[in-house]
This record gives structure tokens, sequence and C-alpha cells, in this order.
């Protein structure tokens, strides 16, 4: 390398590097910087926080990862960030191995066996588990079907169980799914209401009789931020509503702090947020109280994870009252929110992504 | 803090050049040591603790070892001994996991590991081992020592160097934007050799891993195995690339580690090019010193295979990692037995390939008998030659490999040294600055969703 070169290549390099430097690094009020404890100090997990704060705040981020993803696809074959572009969605390609769902069917046995009434379960799959097949094979090695299998087999026989995962196989070819995100639709939650609704010991309410309303075209899922991958169309969302069915009188949330807040089945406010999908039930809280008119009083505890809140509408045509439970945003048992025996049926309703979630053991009666 | 980290190119990198140079000559040293503690503060306050310690009883044995020596040759063995012992437990107790107690014991957390342990522990060792030969005088400056333990542009990937050479180079520092010119080529050298090639091929490797042995046909087999060892080569040479462009800004000309060995046309010729200052450290630290008391050729060819099998032991610290080196070494023994065949000179660099790629089965696996399942594998024992995982890889990944074939030759360098008089050099010239700031952006853009890019294959 000539003397000529090197100037000039330090100089073209140290300008690049000052540039986005300056631009991503420079004191800003909006910049949150991670908090240094002393765990995180002596465990180096602050080092790990940083450089994630670093990325996040990197300048032009959003087009680096653009052309990140871009070049990615180009040269890895279709997987970016972990994410499998594929014709028609964007699937998550999670090589890891699942874990054991054994901790969680203890987890679910014991508060089945403490409880008096009826429970339900249904283990609803990913975007991933549905269309796997359009995977590379190296890439589902454990099927959400086995994992389902497997967690079935390990739930105690009182437990009433729902088979999610073939009937929403057999409807794949519907749009039950977002393309941009591994949730499902408000009619991929309907499809199955109609099955878990008869088990409940209800009649579903008929397709026709809602109104469908699309509320927004633009929604981006969790799969499309990380990749930012633009060849696929946005997602678009939906409300049903039942003008003469059942309506709510009353939608409480309670906080972690006790404090309770009114809240709705569907949050207009949260199409202009970061996370449209909280269009369903709005901010999410541990517990959400609903009411509706419907004269059988009937209640039903709902403990649930995301998938759970655009579910709930469907089910106000047959109760009284409903409890929905989050154990994700829970920081304290739900039996300090609620007594679970009030209510005479439970449902459990969670993604098989979010069963092995730590935060399951917040259901422990005991 | 990985260098192949955004905070580290855009952050702490140009901070950390900039609060150098404008440090007076007489601090540079503390402030590099300053730097350095900083830089071992991002993997935790355990982590500067740990290396603090490491470096404080380093010095103090060194120094008594030394002061002893000149009194007294049999109480300066004491110091010696404890020091050897100290730093060759500290590398047991921190990359295998029979020393569990040891985190216990210290109440340190579950995931700490003493980043760059495996080369300090070789600086350590052999500094002290010449100290007590009379190689050299131990440094009385502990800043210096410190340096030469854990200066941050050598801390991750080395060159493990001997005390005097790393004298020399600190010595003899040289400033000036021509430096800092060449020390950014290396550095963005590296890091496209990590996050394009290194971290693609990784993709490959695991996509084969993540089968059992006993479902893989051949040929992906051969495709995982083959990925597997470019992707050590790029993730070993691009982290020691960047580490060494980084000292370049600096003013420090530490040497290259690597030197084009993939496509060697001989076995000695891919040792010698391979992570040098290591494969240096065994040989003049166990080879020579045995074999040079030895009369017996037979016994001294045993002593050089010993000390292979200690490097490749040194590498994964696993039995399967030792016979790595125990057939490397042997193979370098056979060679040279075999110089003059034609064979040798007809089939040199396939061969060589072949044998680099089929022991290196060895390094990936935890243990010998997955190795030899996989062995078996690589040669149709499973009666699949290719199924669809096969396609889909090369479909995906064919272009990737060839690519990085190529790039781990030394073809295109000789190209341009041969073509001196020609117009492409001074193309190639000309073109260097842009093409070192469009690499930088395409590997910015690769780490910006993740922010770094952290496989490191192992953990040295």
């Amino acid at each position: 390398m000539n003397n000529i070169t090197s100037k000039l290549t330090a100089v073209a390099v140290s300008v690049f590097i000052a540039f986005f430097g300056a631009a991503s690094f420079a004191p800003n009020d909006k910049a949150v910087i991670p908090a240094l404890t002393w765990d995180n100090t002596t465990g180096g997990s602050f080092g790990k926080e940083f450089s994630s704060f670093a990325a996040q705040h990197f300048a032009f981020s959003d087009t680096w990862r653009a052309v990140g993803s871009r070049i990615d696809s180009k040269i890895s074959g279709d997987i970016v960030n972990g994410v499998y572009i594929a014709d028609e969605r964007l699937i998550a390609a999670d090589i890891s191995e699942r874990e054991d769902a054994g901790k969680s069917a203890a987890v679910i046995n014991s508060f089945a066996e403490s409880y008096d009434g009826a429970v339900y379960f249904v283990a609803v799959p990913t975007s991933a588990g549905v269309y796997g097949d359009v995977l590379p094979a190296h890439l589902s090695r454990v099927t959400e079907k086995q994992q389902t299998e497997r967690l079935y087999e390990q739930l105690s026989s009182d437990i009433r169980r729902v088979d999610a995962y073939n009937l929403m196989k057999m409807l794949s070819d519907d749009r039950i799914y977002l393309r941009s995100d591994s949730k499902w639709t408000m009619y991929g939650a309907y499809c199955l209401y109609r099955t878990v609704i008869q088990k409940l010991g209800s009649q579903p309410v008929s397709y026709d009789k809602y109104t469908i309303r699309h509320v927004t075209d633009e929604y981006c899922g969790d799969l499309y931020r990380r990749t930012l991958y633009m060849k696929n169309e946005h997602d678009i969302l939906d409300i049903y509503e039942y003008t003469d069915g059942a309506q709510v009188t009353e939608c409480i949330s309670v906080g972690n702090d006790g404090s309770e807040h009114e809240c709705s089945l569907y949050d207009a406010s949260a199409l202009n947020s970061d996370d449209m999908y909280k269009l369903y039930l709005g901010e999410r809280e541990p517990l959400v109280r609903i009411h509706t008119d419907v004269n059988n009083e009937r209640k039903l505890l709902l403990i649930g994870s995301e998938c759970a809140a655009c579910f709930v509408p469907f089910l106000t045509q047959h109760y009284s009252e409903i409890t929905v439970f989050f154990p994700e945003y829970a920081d304290r048992p739900l039996c300090e929110f609620t007594d679970p025996n009030y209510c005479e049926q439970t449902l459990f309703m969670l993604g098989i992504d979010s069963i092995n979630s730590e935060k399951l053991s917040m259901i422990e009666m005991r | 803090m990985e260098y192949s980290s955004l905070l580290f190119i855009y952050g702490f990198f140009p901070v950390s050049l900039i609060l150098y140079h404008i440090t007076p000559k007489k601090l540079k040293e503390a402030a590099m040591l300053v730097l350095s503690m900083i830089f071992c503060s991002f993997f935790g306050l355990e982590y500067v603790l740990f290396i603090a310690a490491y470096i404080i009883v380093n010095y103090t044995v060194s120094r008594l070892t030394d002061v002893l020596r000149k009194k007294n040759a049999i109480a300066c063995f004491i110091p010696f001994a404890f020091g050897m012992v100290f730093d060759i437990f500290a590398l047991f107790a921190f990359r295998t996991e029979r020393f569990s107690a040891v985190y216990t014991t210290l109440r340190l957390h579950e995931a700490f590991f003493p980043v760059g342990i495996s080369l300090f522990t070789l600086s350590a060792l052999g500094y002290l081992i010449d100290i007590y030969n009379g190689r050299v005088s131990s440094e009385k400056n502990i800043v210096r020592y410190s340096l030469y333990i854990m200066m941050f542009p050598r801390l991750l990937m080395g060159p493990v160097l001997r005390y005097d050479a790393f004298t020399r180079i600190m010595n003899s520092r040289r400033t000036g934007i021509n430096e800092l010119g060449k020390g950014l080529t290396l550095f963005i050298k590296g890091l496209t050799k990590k996050v394009l090639a290194a971290d693609t091929l990784y993709a490959l490797y695991i996509a084969v891993a993540a089968y059992d042995t006993g479902e893989l046909s051949a040929v992906t087999a051969w495709l995982g195995i083959t990925a597997y060892i470019l992707c050590l080569y790029f993730t070993l040479s691009g982290v020691a690339d960047m580490g060494v462009g980084i000292g370049y800004c600096f003013g420090y000309r530490f040497p290259q580690s690597f030197n084009y060995p993939m496509f060697s046309s001989r076995i000695r010729y891919f040792a010698a090019k391979w992570h040098v200052q290591v494969i240096h450290w065994f040989r003049n630290y166990i080879t020579k010193p045995f074999a040079s008391q030895m009369k017996s050729r037979y016994i001294s060819k045993l002593i050089f295979i010993g000390a292979w099998t200690a490097a490749g032991y040194w590498y994964a610290f696993t039995v399967s990692g030792a016979l790595w080196g125990a057939l490397m070494g042997t193979s370098i023994v056979v060679e040279n037995k075999l110089r003059n065949s034609r064979m040798l000179k007809a089939t040199g660099i396939i061969y060589t390939f072949l044998l680099v790629t089929v022991f290196s089965v060895f390094l990936a696996s935890d243990t010998v008998s997955d190795a030899f399942g996989y062995l078996l594998a690589m040669i149709g024992g499973n009666r699949l030659l290719t199924d669809t995982l096969t396609l889909y890889l090369l479909k995906s990944y064919l272009v990737v490999l060839l690519v990085t074939m190529y790039a781990s030759t030394d073809l295109f360098r000789n190209m341009l040294l041969r073509s001196r008089r020609m117009l492409l050099r001074k193309v190639f010239s000309s073109l260097t600055p842009v093409v070192m700031a469009a690499l930088l952006a395409v590997c910015t853009a690769l780490i910006s969703s993740s922010g770094s890019s952290e496989m490191l294959l192992m953990k040295l």
C-alpha cells in the first residue's frame, strides 16, 4: 500500500466513522442510556445492554437494517436475522431446539388440581408452526405439532384440550395469520372460537352476524421489524362487531400496583403507537375484568398470552363476566388479583411460543 | 465489547484514538492502560478485577523469580513454579467445566468467562519461563507489564508475543496518517472477514450441525466441515487482523497471525502460516527445549507431535481437539519423510486441503466418538450421498463457499504484487479508499440489527 493510498484511506474511513459516530452518539434528550446497577456492572450485562442501546440509536438505523437485510438475503439464502423470507409471508426461523414443556405442564396441572371448576387448554400455534412446511428442513427440527402433542400428553386428564394446531393447519389457505408477524388475525381467532366455544358449552355466533371493519392496512409486525424487508405488503387489522348481540357494559384493567383503569375491547389509539396489535384490549395490564349484558351469570377466567387479546371479543357473547389474566405482564400471582374459583370455567389460551415462559408460575395458587 | 460492534467501531475506537493522541508522550502507555481497563469493563467488573489480580500475581512472581535467580538459582524455582501452576490452573479452571468450585468460591456469575485467557496465559507463561531461563529481565514498570497482558488491541486474539518482541514494538511506536490508513485498512479487512465471510459460513455450518451425524448425507457432511474450517479461519484471522489494525492506528506495529494458510501446498506450510505466534509459542517453549535435550531423532519427533497435541488441546480443551493436534503433528512428520514423493508434488494443494478439512472434524467435535461418527458420514457410511438438505445448502451457499475459498488464498494479493508496473495495481490503489469505505458500510449494515457480530466459534 503506497503512502497516497494510505492517506486517502485514512481520510475516507475516518470521515465515514466520524460522521456516523457523531450522528449516533451525540448527546440526545430522547435516548435513555441503560442504568448502571450492581448486578449488570459486575456480570457484564451492562456492556451488552449498552451495545444494544448503541444499535438502537445508531444514525439512520432503519436504513442500515433494511440494507443489511437485503445483503443478508442475497448471501444467506432468504434467512435474515432469524426470519425466513417466504414468497407470501415472513416466518420466524428459530433453529434452537425448543425446551421441554414439562415444567409448564406441571404448573398448569397444579392449578387444575386446586381449582374447583372446569379447565380447558388451547395451545395456539404461531405462523411458523402452521406455515413451517416451507422452511428448510434444518430450521424446523421440532415442529410445533410435536411440541403441542408433548405438552398435551403431560397435562392432567381433568384438563380438556382443544387441538388448535390441526384446525389452523386445515385453514392455512385462509388469511388466519398476519404476513409480517407470527400472530394470528382476528379471523384466525374466530375460526378457533367456533370450536372452543362449543367445548365450553355454547353455540358460536355465525360469521355473517358480525360487521367486519378494516381499521388499518399499515400493520408492520414483529418479523417485519426484525428484517425491514419490503417484499411483502403490510397487513390489515380487522375488528369484529356484533351490533345486535350482547354488549360490554364495563371493561376495567388492573395494574400490578392494583390501580384500575377503564379500557375497551378495541383501543383505536394503539393504531398511532409502535405496536398496533394493542388495538385488541389496549395497553397490556396483568388483569382485565369485562362485564357484559348477557344475562346468564356465567363467569370465565381466561389465562392467556398475547394471542388471547383478539379472542376476547368473541367470548363476550356468552358470558356475563370474563376475567382475563396475562401472566407475562404480572409481577404478582393471579390469586392476589382475583380469586380464580370465583369463575366456574378457566380457559388457558397460550401461544406455543410462550408456553415455557417463567411467568406462567404466576398462576400457581399455592 | 467486540471489535465488530457498532459501539466499538463508531464509539470506543475513535474516542480512544483521539484521547490517546492528545495525551502527552510520557503518559501514553498509562493512557493505553486506562483505555484497556475501560474496554475490559464492558465484559463486567468481575473481569476487570480478575485481570487486575492476574496481572498483580504474575508481576510479583516474575519480579521475585528474577531477583532470586540472580541470588539463588534454587530459591527462584519456588515463585516460578507457583506462577506456572497459578496460570495453568486459571486456564483450566475457566476453559473447562471441571472446576465449577472456582465459580462458587469466588461467587462469580455463571456466564463469566475471562475473554482472551488462552492467549494471555501463553504470554504470561512464556514471559515467566524466559525470566527463569535468564533470557529476559523482569519488567519493573507495572504499566508496561499490564499492557503486555491486557492491551486491548491484543486482548481478543493476540498476537502472542515474546516479551522482548513486545518491548521492541512498544519502543518503536510510529504514528502518522500513513499508519492510520494502514491500520484502518487492516481493521476493515478483518471486519469483512468476520462479518461477511465467517458469519455467513457459520450459518451453513450450524445448518449441518443441527442434524445428528447418523442422518447426514456424505455431501452435506463435507459441506458442513468445509464451512467449519473456513469459518474458523475467517473468524480467528478476522479478529486478529482487526486487533493488529487497531494496533497500527495507535502506532504499534504488531505482526499478523495468519498468512493465507488454507490452500497451502504442504501441511507444513499450512502449519507455518496458521496462527503463527501461537504455533511458535508451542515450538519455542515445548518442542525446542525438550527436543534439544534428546539425542534420539525419534524421540524428538515424538516431542514435536506432543507439542502439536498440546496446541490442539489448547484450542478446544477436549480430547478430540488434542487428537487434531496429534494428527497435524504426525502428518507433518510423515510429510517430511515423503518430501520428494512425486505424488505429493502433484497433489499438493488438494491433499493439504483435504487433510486439513478431515482433521478439523476432530476440532469441531466435542468427543472423539462424535468425530468418528461425522467421518463415517463423510465417507457415505449413512448410505446417503445427497439429500434435499444438500441441494438446499448447495443452492444457498455454493457461491459463498467458492468466493470465501478464493478469498482465503493469496491469489488476489499475488496478482497485484506481480502486476507491479501494470495499470491494475494503480487502479486498485486508487480504488482502495472507496472500497474500504464501502466494505465498512456493508459490514455496518449487516451488524446494524444486533449491534455486533459476536459469533467466535471457539472461546480463546
